[in-house]
């Protein structure tokens, strides 16, 4: 996917851009799941990638929904129809929200008028601001809440404008945390494609 | 072309005839193989032998010509030649190849025909040893023929001995028949003899018959008279209980007796009694009346317990009443104002009540004016609080001004302890001066200088009336300044505790609306975050997504673990009710199969119930069979203890036991089988068969039987 906009060179398409950014969520997405505790840690396996180590999932299951999530979710972005990305952890007994991990997609202004934009900015920059992200990611788990009861996650991708849902899609309401806590964390660019990453989680004091 | 001259004529003829030259190349060239060689050969044997010819240019031109012409047919002849050569080595090629497969065939065909060969050999060979065998099989044959022959003229031979033999026993048994016919004759005579001893024997059973029959009727009347003693005894018994109770009757009749002689005195007696009984009677209708009219006492008494209880609450509340009555009057009185007796009383409590009420409306209607006056009081009131607020500004500023005139006059007080000073040294002068005055007027002095000194002293004076004057008005301004300060002081007090009231007010109210806002501000952020996820767009999520599996999996999961909690609280009860049996897990299908199992059991129990009564049927059936046909019913009272009654059985005691044991039949002994020694030492000792000496005993039996039986039957017909 990146291999793509490396051999470009610091001339990064709209599709490269999409796919540097699902695969910035892969990777989160990923090391959140393993960070978080959502699934036994034996189910993960380490992979290098942006100078540091981080944990991909080894279930079959789950490779394959963050496949298909992500393919849809690089078509939308490469239509610019992508608001934001949510990635919900909720309890599964009670369905009540813990945790929502927001990943803000903003397009950069002469991306919206211009399709055929390219991004000059160097590919190994955006990468250093991805590693920041992802270290953040996984210091987060010092601040939140213990997950003590049994989660599971689920991916919302929020579009802008109407637009066509594929087969084993549909529309979903939004996942509300009562009593919430944010935190912000970095955000890195493509010179295309903006992604902020926000976790939100509830404050039980 | 040296030839022989004729030929060469003879040529040179033929040359001149074209077409008889021509003929024969052109047949040598049409085909003829055989037939062309042969002129040529001719040709060149004859331009051997033959001398130069030396012929016309013409001719020998033709000759050439003919020559080139011969050469050709000669090449062409030669390349047929070579062809048919090639073909008949094609041929020879062919018929070898076909040579050998014709003799490999042959080579085939004579290895076949060795085998063949050798088959039939073996063939032969095999015949001549079946030839062989067949004759010596032959001899064989022959062999047993005679051994046969001899065989059966030994036969005849022994055959003709036990004919002999056969007849010789013959004359032998002929022999031992006329002695055993002579011993049946003696056991006839034997029997004879038997027979009349049986008949003797039997008259003598007669006999003892008649005698058995004549002591039975002899006891039977024994018993007859017994009876009629019984019964004569009972008569006896009932006499003397009649008797007994005749003498009770005596005794009774003298004591009626008696009573008879007292009868008047009794019946004297009886009419007092019965006026007794009379006044008696009417005494216990009074008393009945009395009792009934104290009962209806007794009720009324309670009625009117209950009444007076009631009065008593009544007066009580009467009491009250009244004194709350009287308070109420008291209190009319006192609101009326009036000294008037009780009846007009009400009527001007009313007008009261109604004045008040009507003041109550007015009061009420000033009231509503008063809130409304408050209202705009309170309204007034805000202005109010801005314009304190104003004043607070305007009390700081007085203050910071206040601050300053007091810095002013602790400056004019210093000023003022300056000008004193100044007032003082300046007095302390005029005193010198005075002095240096009085000292000069005692001394000499002139005048001008006392004209001067006077000038000087005036307006020193002047200068310290001056002095005086701004110390009075100084002086004054601080006493003007200061009660103006003592003045304002309470004044601040009050109003600076009404402003800290307020601004305690205000704080606590900005507090609860800092709250508020807060709150709002939440409120807005969640609206706002609601918003902007909704606003012109959709939220997609994957229909399948590890959330709702996981869910699914939870509900699927928490239904299994109802199911077995289900399950196990059945299997618990069935354990508490004891049903639950350790080998069968599954208590579902338990249930089930334990019908199915006691539906089995039903089943096999009607079946066993069937199969006992067919059995029990059947069986009674044969016994009963066995009773007609051998005359003894069986019955097996213990383990392998076996009972035989005889159906001639002189009483029903009469039974015969056997014990089966180790297959074998034990004969055991009692009262009826120590009578039957003989027989049971005859057939079951010595003859060894217990049939027999059933068989026997049911002989006897029935002889014994149908003996009685006709002596009973003669008896009765004697």
């Amino acid at each position: 996917m990146t291999s793509a906009a490396q051999d470009i060179q610091s001339a990064i398409t709209v599709k490269g851009s999409a796919d540097i950014v699902c695969d910035y969520l892969n990777y989160g997405i990923n090391s959140i799941l393993f960070q978080r505790g959502l699934y036994p840690p034996e189910n993960f396996k380490p992979d290098e990638n942006y100078g540091v180590t981080l944990w991909m999932t080894t279930d079959n299951k789950i490779k394959e929904f963050l496949l298909k999530t992500l393919d849809q979710l690089r078509n939308w972005l490469v239509d610019k129809a992508v608001k934001k990305v949510v990635l919900v952890i909720a309890n599964v007994a009670t369905l009540e929200v813990l945790e929502r991990w927001d990943f803000n997609v903003e397009y950069e202004e002469d991306t919206l008028t211009n399709p055929d934009k390219v991004s000059s900015k160097p590919i190994k920059q955006i990468r250093n601001e991805i590693r920041e992200i992802l270290k953040q990611i996984s210091a987060s788990v010092s601040y939140l809440p213990l997950l003590d009861c049994l989660c599971s996650f689920d991916v919302q991708i929020y579009t802008k404008g109407d637009i066509d849902m594929p087969s084993e899609w549909n529309e979903t309401a939004p996942a509300v945390i009562q009593n919430a806590q944010s935190v912000k964390m970095r955000s890195f660019s493509t010179n295309i494609h903006k992604m902020e990453t926000i976790v939100t989680y509830k404050n039980d004091i | 072309m040296e030839g022989c001259p004729n030929d060469t004529i003879v040529n040179m003829v033929k040359t001149l005839n074209p077409p008889s030259t021509d003929f024969p190349i052109k047949r040598s060239l049409n085909g003829n193989e055989e037939s062309t060689p042969v002129p040529i050969k001719r040709f060149k044997s004859i331009s051997k032998d033959s001398t130069p010819y030396e012929g016309s240019p013409r001719e020998l031109r033709r000759m050439r010509a003919d020559l080139v012409e011969a050469r050709i047919t000669i090449k062409d002849l030669q390349c047929r030649l070579t062809n048919s050569h090639s073909l008949r080595n094609k041929m020879e090629l062919e018929f070898k190849e076909e040579n050998k497969i014709l003799r490999r065939q042959s080579e085939y065909d004579k290895k076949s025909i060795q085998e063949l060969e050798d088959q039939l050999q073996t063939i032969r060979k095999r015949e001549k040893d079946l030839k062989s065998q067949l004759s010596e099989i032959k001899c064989k044959y022959d062999l047993l023929k005679i051994n046969s022959a001899k065989e059966i003229e030994m036969l005849q031979n022994s055959s003709s001995n036990s004919k002999e033999e056969s007849t010789e026993s013959d004359i032998e048994e002929s022999a031992v028949v006329a002695s055993l016919n002579r011993r049946i004759t003696e056991l006839e005579t034997m029997l004879e003899s038997a027979e009349d001893d049986a008949e003797t024997q039997k008259q003598y059973v007669k006999e003892l018959s008649s005698k058995l029959s004549e002591d039975n009727n002899l006891q039977k009347n024994l018993e007859q008279k017994e009876y009629e003693l019984m019964k004569a005894k009972l008569t006896v018994n009932n006499l003397e209980y009649q008797l007994k109770s005749y003498s009770e009757f005596q005794d009774q009749a003298k004591q009626q007796a008696d009573k008879l002689s007292r009868y008047i005195e009794l019946e004297k007696e009886n009419e007092r009694l019965n006026q007794e009984r009379a006044s008696l009677l009417d005494q216990v209708k009074n008393k009945l009346i009395l009792e009934e009219q104290a009962f209806d006492f007794k009720r009324r008494l309670e009625k009117y317990k209950d009444y007076d209880k009631k009065l008593m609450d009544l007066q009580i509340q009467q009491s009250q009443s009244m004194l709350q009555l009287n308070e109420w009057k008291a209190v009319a009185r006192e609101i009326c104002e009036s000294m008037d007796s009780d009846s007009s009383l009400p009527h001007q409590l009313r007008s009261v009540v109604e004045k008040l009420q009507h003041q109550e409306l007015t009061l009420t209607s000033q009231k509503v004016e008063l809130e409304c006056e408050l209202k705009s009081i309170s309204h007034e009131s805000k202005v109010l609080k801005s314009e304190v607020e104003k004043c607070r500004k305007l009390i700081e500023e007085l203050k910071l001004t206040g601050e300053q005139k007091q810095k002013l006059i602790h400056r004019m007080e210093k000023r003022l302890k300056l000008v004193i000073s100044e007032r003082d040294s300046y007095r302390r002068q005029l005193d010198s001066y005075e002095n240096d005055l009085t000292m000069d007027t005692t001394v000499s002095r002139s005048s001008s200088q006392l004209q001067t000194q006077r000038e000087h002293i005036n307006n020193l004076e002047k200068l310290v009336s001056g002095y005086r004057d701004t110390v009075a008005e100084l002086e004054n301004d601080l006493h003007n300044a200061q009660p103006h300060l003592r003045d304002d002081i309470p004044l601040k007090i009050e109003q600076v505790a009404r402003l800290k009231d307020e601004v305690q007010r205000l704080k606590l109210e900005n507090d609860k609306l800092r709250q508020r806002c807060d709150q709002l501000e939440i409120k807005l952020e969640r609206q706002m975050e609601n918003d902007s996820s909704f606003k012109g767009g959709k939220i997609a999520h994957q229909l399948y997504n590890p959330l709702r599996e996981s869910v699914e999996q939870r509900a699927n999961q928490v239904e299994n673990l109802k199911k077995e909690i289900e399950r196990l609280k059945l299997k618990i009860k069935n354990y508490e009710q004891g049903i639950e049996n350790s080998k069968i897990g599954d208590v579902t299908l338990h249930s089930k199969e334990i019908d199915a199992l006691n539906e089995q059991l039903k089943s096999q129990e009607s079946q066993t119930e069937m199969l006992r009564n067919y059995l029990k049927s059947n069986f009674q059936e044969l016994r009963n069979v066995i009773y007609v046909l051998f005359g003894y019913k069986m019955d097996r009272t213990k383990n392998s203890l076996y009972t035989l009654a005889n159906m001639y059985a002189e009483k029903p005691e009469d039974v015969i036991c056997f014990q089966y044991a180790d297959g074998n039949m034990h004969l055991l002994q009692n009262e009826f089988t120590a009578s039957l020694e003989h027989m049971i030492n005859l057939h079951v000792k010595q003859q060894n068969s217990i049939p027999v000496f059933l068989s026997s005993l049911t002989l006897d039996l029935f002889a014994n039987k149908s003996m009685t039986g006709l002596l009973s039957v003669n008896l009765t017909g004697n």
